[in-house]
């Protein structure tokens, strides 16, 4: 039983070097960014425009305490927002330029905070539509043209197509990967752990693309590896045999290292995620070719990726959720919140009906971030997976 | 017990659908609603109270099909020209708030996983809209001006009345430009060419003209109260311009709505020149208070306190009229700009210009922002507001509570925090 071939010292120690996410990505936690950086907050940014303009789009994820936020935002806030602009307060200076995207109340009033408050950092707000068609591409398309005049006067001269080109390219390269990534870690994921895979998320979304590419090619090469050389060493990858219920997490911008931790100790089986950092970032190429105009390929790209909250169409969401379900045989979701994120808040009454009628429970949890108390959410996560 | 009393005690003690629509079909009979309209202090109000009941009772009654639920801030003129009777969630749950039934609608929002962060307005609609005390839509237009809510919100009634092929979300840009004019007024096309379609009705620029024309009367009249206004120096204790929301937005494009904004400048004509006689009498004037977002529709002390210290609220910036002219013949492209010039839309910086040039026109001597629990995309904008009327020496007071949920207001707290603003203006 491949259970039985796991549990051996050779096993243990495999995994624990597959989970040194420092020795694989050395590279990229310690290069020095030549370029500079442009900062970015919603997955409906265009990283391409920003590669393409050379500079390194680098998610904010805002991992600073709260302070001097509180009074610029009312308490009843989203906290990522907080945090966000916590850190913009401190290290902006690292930035040339800051990307919003007008992807929720929240988010148009910090543009707005930005843009009034912080000195010297232009700001740029990119209008994403709420509908998916062909209007709305069309409509999105112009919207990313002038996000693109303004990434050309930051970098002084016009962008051309190749440059484009090769962003896509390389940005392309980098979603398949991490989604290969993603079907090793639903697969085996008592090979890999929950705080490992998320930190490779985040890792791909703060880093310079060519030199986290690098190091994420080399570490699929060492797992690929192992699956080689599984006979001999006894490890392979298998899908995971534990007999515990595959849980599915649907969240929005969820990136508490405490909270994967803890997860991670309770043996939850993750078969599947709907997040904004992760799944929701990488899945769906842009698609070129056939003569098609690439800006407009990118727009279709980012206005079909699996759909964030925000978007118009509810029940199309509702559908994909599903799908999912169905597809990764999942028993049981986790629906995790930051707390007042209304388009998630709002997507969870029809959410609850229509899991009901699947027969599917869901445990609704809503968190503050980078404040995470691990106690009552504990106790509640394990109640609900002992009731799977 | 007064009539007033009677209605509100009836309604709680029998929250349903078919005690509604009797209790409408006794109080919109002409006598019974002029008797009812003749208890309020003016033919303002009167006309306001007339409008409201007579318009619910269409919404309510089946034979006026079809209805449809309208958001706050689309276009209302769209419904009207289409002959389909609105219906409005939000202003409705101000009445469950005014009524005093929002303790049960939001207890069943609650129960129906609507979380208590979020707006109140919406929750209790939804709660309502559980309890089937709403009547049936057949159509749901929605957008995402303003705020996320209404879009998210009004896509769950959708689904419960298994109308989602009839539920259409207005995407509103950002930014106005002739671009996102193009956007939104294809899709304002698309959605009154699918309605035509669905309602055996011929799509036609005539349709619009009345709509239209009725409309811009509307504007005309709303225009000149806030003209009077400017230089009004005192107000009838009673007159409350946050009471006219469901006229200014879900009215738009009736002959009610004219009617009801003649009134309200007549009243206030009448009041304006019965001060001039009195005006060398009165040796303190009044402080001016320019009020910011919306207010309590419970019972509530907030108007009295000010009213009694001598302060009037002498602009709502909810009032602003923001449109141009609609023209009938490109009714399309009217109404997407209608929608693109709301101030609440895109950057901060457009309603900051309204509360600017307000502060200025109407001589505010302060400012008070309602900061009501869940909504977002005011409360967010509040620190800049209050830097910027600052800039100008105005003074702000951000005034924590609740539009719809009393019990999310502490009253006593809203009274020290209101007392301590009028010291700050008297001194
Ligand atoms: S988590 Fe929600 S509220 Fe926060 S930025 Fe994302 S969509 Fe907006
Ligand atoms: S109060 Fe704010 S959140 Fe509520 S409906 Fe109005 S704009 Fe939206």
């Amino acid at each position: 039983m491949t259970q039985d071939i796991r549990d051996t010292d050779n096993f243990d120690k495999t995994r624990k070097k597959i989970n040194d996410i420092k020795f694989f990505f050395g590279n990229t936690l310690t290069s020095e960014n030549k370029k500079a950086a442009i900062g970015w907050f919603c997955t409906y940014t265009p990283e391409e425009l920003i590669i393409a303009g050379g500079f390194v789009p680098v998610r904010i994820f805002g991992r600073k305490k709260i302070i001097k936020s509180e009074s610029y935002f009312p308490i009843n806030f989203c906290p990522y927002i907080k945090s966000g602009w916590e850190s913009l307060l401190a290290d902006a200076d690292n930035l040339k330029a800051i990307i919003f995207t007008n992807s929720c109340d929240g988010m148009r009033r910090f543009f707005d905070i930005a843009s009034k408050y912080l000195d010297g950092i232009p700001s740029y707000l990119l209008d994403v539509p709420h509908l998916k068609n062909r209007d709305s591409r069309d409509f999105f398309t112009g919207n990313m043209d002038d996000m693109k005049k303004f990434i050309e006067k930051l970098k002084g001269e016009k962008i051309n197509e190749e440059e484009i080109e090769n962003a896509v390219k390389l940005i392309n390269k980098k979603r398949k990967l991490l989604k290969e990534f993603s079907n090793i870690f639903y697969k085996s994921p008592d090979l890999i752990e929950i705080p490992a895979y998320y930190k490779v998320m985040e890792l791909s979304m703060i880093s310079d693309p060519e030199i986290f590419l690098d190091d994420l090619e080399k570490y699929l090469g060492f797992i690929g590896s192992i699956d080689k050389t599984s006979t001999k060493n006894g490890i392979s990858l298998q899908p995971d045999q534990r007999n515990s219920p595959s849980i599915m997490i649907i969240g929005n911008f969820i990136a508490e290292d405490k909270l994967w931790e803890m997860l991670s100790k309770m043996n939850l089986k993750l078969a599947s995620e709907d997040l904004c950092t992760s799944n929701r970032y990488f899945v769906k190429q842009v698609v070129t070719g056939d003569n098609k105009d690439l800006m407009e390929s990118i727009a279709e790209r980012y206005l079909n990726k699996p759909q964030c909250m925000r978007m118009a169409d509810p029940g199309s969401k509702l559908a994909e959720i599903e799908n999912v379900i169905i597809k990764n045989h999942i028993k049981g979701v986790i629906f995790i919140t930051l707390k007042f994120c209304d388009n998630m808040l709002y997507s969870f009454p029809l959410l609850k009906q229509r899991l009901n009628n699947m027969g599917i429970p869901v445990l609704y949890l809503d968190i503050e971030y980078n404040n995470f108390s691990e106690g009552q959410i504990k106790t509640r996560v394990q109640a609900f997976l002992e009731m799977l | 017990m007064g009539i007033k009393d009677r209605l509100k005690t009836g309604i709680q003690k029998n929250l349903n659908l078919r005690y509604i629509k009797r209790l409408l079909g006794i109080i919109a009979l002409k006598p019974v609603l002029y008797a009812y309209g003749k208890t309020f202090p003016s033919a303002s109000d009167k006309y306001l109270n007339i409008f409201t009941i007579e318009s619910l009772k269409k919404a309510y009654s089946d034979n006026n099909r079809p209805i449809g639920y309208g958001s706050l801030f689309i276009p209302h003129e769209l419904f009207h020209a289409l002959g389909i009777t609105p219906f409005l969630p939000e202003v409705m749950a101000g009445f469950t708030a005014g009524l005093g039934l929002a303790p049960q609608t939001l207890k069943e929002a609650s129960s129906h996983w609507y979380s208590q962060d979020l707006c109140t307005f919406h929750r209790s609609a939804s709660g309502a809209a559980e309890l089937d005390l709403f009547p049936r839509p057949d159509y749901i237009i929605t957008s995402n001006l303003a705020c996320d809510a209404a879009q998210k919100s009004f896509y769950i009634h959708s689904v419960k009345h298994n109308i989602e092929k009839n539920f259409y979300l207005i995407d509103v840009p950002y930014r106005y430009s002739e671009e996102s004019i193009r956007y939104l007024a294809a899709q304002i096309k698309n959605i009154c060419t699918d309605i035509c379609s669905k309602t055996g009705k011929k799509p036609d620029i005539s349709m619009f003209e009345e709509t239209f024309e009725l409309s811009n009367e509307l504007r005309k009249w709303a225009i000149e109260v806030g003209s009077l206004r400017k230089n009004l120096a005192d107000y009838p204790s009673h007159f409350n311009g946050l009471n006219f929301i469901l006229p200014f937005h879900g009215l738009a494009g009736t002959r009610e709505a004219v009617i009801l904004y003649k009134e309200i400048y007549r009243d206030l004509k009448k009041y304006s020149d019965k001060q001039c006689k009195e005006i060398s009498e009165k040796n303190k004037p009044a402080k001016r208070i320019l009020w910011l977002h919306l207010k309590p529709y419970y019972r509530n002390e907030i108007f009295d306190i000010l009213y009694r210290e001598n302060c009037r609220v002498v602009f709502e910036e909810i009032n602003h009229v923001y449109w141009q002219e609609l023209d009938y013949k490109k009714p399309f492209e009217s109404l997407a700009r209608k929608m693109l010039s709301n101030f609440l839309g895109g950057s901060i910086d457009n309603r900051i210009g309204v509360i600017l040039k307000a502060a200025h026109d109407y001589k505010a001597d302060g400012a008070i922002l309602f900061s009501h629990w869940g909504c977002r995309q005011s409360n967010g904008g509040a620190r800049i507001i209050k830097d910027s009327l600052k800039k100008i020496n105005i003074p702000t007071l951000v005034l924590d509570g609740d539009c719809v949920d009393q019990n999310n207001s502490s009253q006593g707290q809203v009274k020290t925090r209101l007392q301590g603003f009028i010291e700050i203006l008297n001194s």
